[in-house]
């Protein structure tokens, strides 16, 4: 249909690919995009139907100028309306190809509008089109919405079963990013405290409390419970604050076994902070990007934790932050005390991957790919080195030592 | 110790994020030559030369920078070599005019000759860098 969204027209193209295997009904001949893009002005449909009889439809078929006509024999007037169109195209007028329409214009627009109106407060309905290409309405809904419900409106408006197509999609979302408010928060996503910036670890329920973990350099102040106020993503935004840190252990001399002389230790940079009343979040969600090391920050779906484990030398790693996105390499080094560079802290026992990292990444979770989107959580990015090719982890045994047993997913 | 040394500095333009017509302003000072063994003082300025506030987002609870001495594209010494440094994002904002200065130490143990330095400052995107300037050892 010829409106002026062009968003609406995007996301009903990608849905119309994504959809193509699983529709019911009447077969689409579907648009095949046009080798090059034209700025040529595309003619106004509504002018076509009132002066082409019969006219149905315009599309572009393997870049062919085609038209749905009701009556066949009023080719004529199709040329005649859409000869410079074909032109401009590269195409005469008598190259437009005229295919048998079953439905005038001007009935789908008046079903499509009246359907439009009535079915989004059905629930999982994610769009309403005049399917120029197919000479029908076309609704798109939900996987797992009911179709009936859409054939039974449809029919109370009176538009025939025939002129009806419903096919399921995949919703249309925003495109965030990990730096983005996301809600429900899952792992990965950027938060705000202070003038910092870091990333969440995981989300866990430790003795009921809904929470999430962090790095512990991502308070306040590294060590000892501050009560930090965490925003996601930035403060600035409205519902942005999302929990107060709880726990979050003090350093300490002599830590046994083996801290440093002199140093301040602990065996994991981690710590939790309480989600506040009504914060929805997904328990074991992390972010995912569209694939590892490629830079990518817009979030494409989810990851979902089913265990947790503790890597060896060789293993690969994951972590997905807001500064670098999802990285993946290979576990170098385990039970690693690393100074930590400008101050007098000593972790204890932690992990080095050889992947990328930035900062902004600190507090991120670290996985294992286990299959699909199930992953192993191994613990909590804390470090890096100044080419960012290497990160240091707390692995979540030492979390969950220091912070107490946690519930991940 | 500065005393006695002849400090020279370099600088480079950088766009500030979000503000491409408000340049920062990164300079590194450093001795034109000091003797071996002696402690060379090394400093980074970011300078915000607009007259407009500049945010950046720089790296490290305590702002974290790289200084690295070369000698014929060698590196002699990197300051961040071999040293874990936190991820954290530090949100900082200069006001118009404001100077940020982030100082290092190298104590020249090399042997004696010309050197480059070289000062680089992460953030979250790509690093702000200073020009090279020029160092010489003597013996």
């Amino acid at each position: 249909m010829n409106r002026p969204s062009t968003t609406i027209r995007v996301a009903a193209a990608a849905a119309l690919v994504v959809a193509a295997a699983c529709s019911d009904g009447t077969r689409s001949t579907g648009p095949e995009p046009a080798p090059v893009l034209r700025t040529a002005q595309a003619p106004d449909l509504g002018s076509l139907a009132r002066t082409v009889p019969g006219f149905g439809g315009l599309f572009l078929d393997h870049g062919v100028p085609t038209v749905y006509l009701t009556d066949v024999t009023k080719r004529g007037a199709a040329e005649r309306a859409l000869g410079a169109f074909a032109q401009s195209r590269g195409f005469a007028p008598g190259d437009i190809r005229v295919l048998q329409g079953r439905y005038a214009y001007g009935d789908l627009d008046r079903w499509t509008q009246a359907v439009s109106y009535e079915a989004f407060d059905q629930g999982g309905v994610v769009f309403v089109d005049l399917d120029e290409a197919a000479n029908r309405v076309l609704v798109g809904v939900e996987r797992g919405a009911s179709h009936a419900n859409i054939r039974g409106l449809a029919a109370r408006l009176g538009v025939p079963a025939e002129a009806l197509v419903v096919r399921e999609t995949d919703p249309i979302v925003y495109a965030a990013t990990l730096q983005d408010q996301v809600r429900p928060v899952v792992a990965g996503v950027q938060i705000h405290f202070g003038n910092f910036l870091c990333s969440i670890g995981f989300n866990a329920v430790s003795g009921g409390q809904n929470s999430f973990v962090t790095a512990s350099h991502c308070t306040n102040k590294q060590g000892g419970v501050e009560g930090t106020q965490y925003f996601q993503s930035l403060s600035s935004q409205a519902n942005s604050f999302i929990g107060t840190e709880v726990a979050d252990p003090a350093y300490k001399r002599n830590l046994a076994p083996g801290c440093p002389k002199g140093k301040l230790c602990r065996f994991s940079d981690a710590s939790r902070a309480a989600y506040a009343a009504g914060v929805p979040f997904t328990l074991g969600g992390i972010a995912q990007t569209s694939g590892p090391n490629n830079g990518s920050l817009t979030i494409t779906g989810t990851f979902s934790i089913t265990s947790e484990g503790n890597a060896v030398v060789g293993d690969v790693a994951n972590k997905v932050g807001r500064t670098t996105g999802w990285t993946q390499g290979v576990v170098t080094n385990t039970c690693v005390n690393t100074g930590v560079s400008g101050t007098r802290i000593v972790q204890l026992c932690q992990t080095f991957v050889s992947a990328g990292v930035g900062g902004g990444d600190s507090g991120s979770d670290v996985f294992g790919q286990t299959g699909g989107s199930s992953v192993r959580l191994l613990g909590i990015l804390w470090g890096g080195n100044q080419a960012g090719t290497q990160f240091v982890y707390s692995p979540i045994t030492n979390v969950e030592q220091e912070l107490g047993p946690l519930t991940t997913f | 110790m500065w005393g006695g040394a002849v400090f020279c500095g370099a600088a480079l333009f950088v766009s500030g994020r979000g503000l491409p017509q408000h340049p920062l302003r990164v300079t590194l000072v450093a001795p034109a030559s000091v003797r071996q063994g002696k402690p060379v003082p090394v400093t980074l300025r970011l300078t915000n030369t607009s007259d407009a506030p500049v945010t950046v987002y720089l790296t490290g609870r305590t702002i974290t920078f790289d200084i690295i001495v070369e000698r014929a594209g060698e590196v002699v010494w990197r300051r961040l070599d071999h040293v874990a440094t936190q991820q954290i994002v530090q949100v900082k904002t200069l006001a118009p005019g404001e100077t940020l200065e982030l100082r290092a130490r190298w104590r020249a143990a090399a042997p004696p000759g010309n050197y480059t330095v070289t000062g680089v400052i992460p953030t979250d995107r790509e690093p702000l860098r200073a020009a090279s300037v020029s160092l010489r050892i003597k013996p």
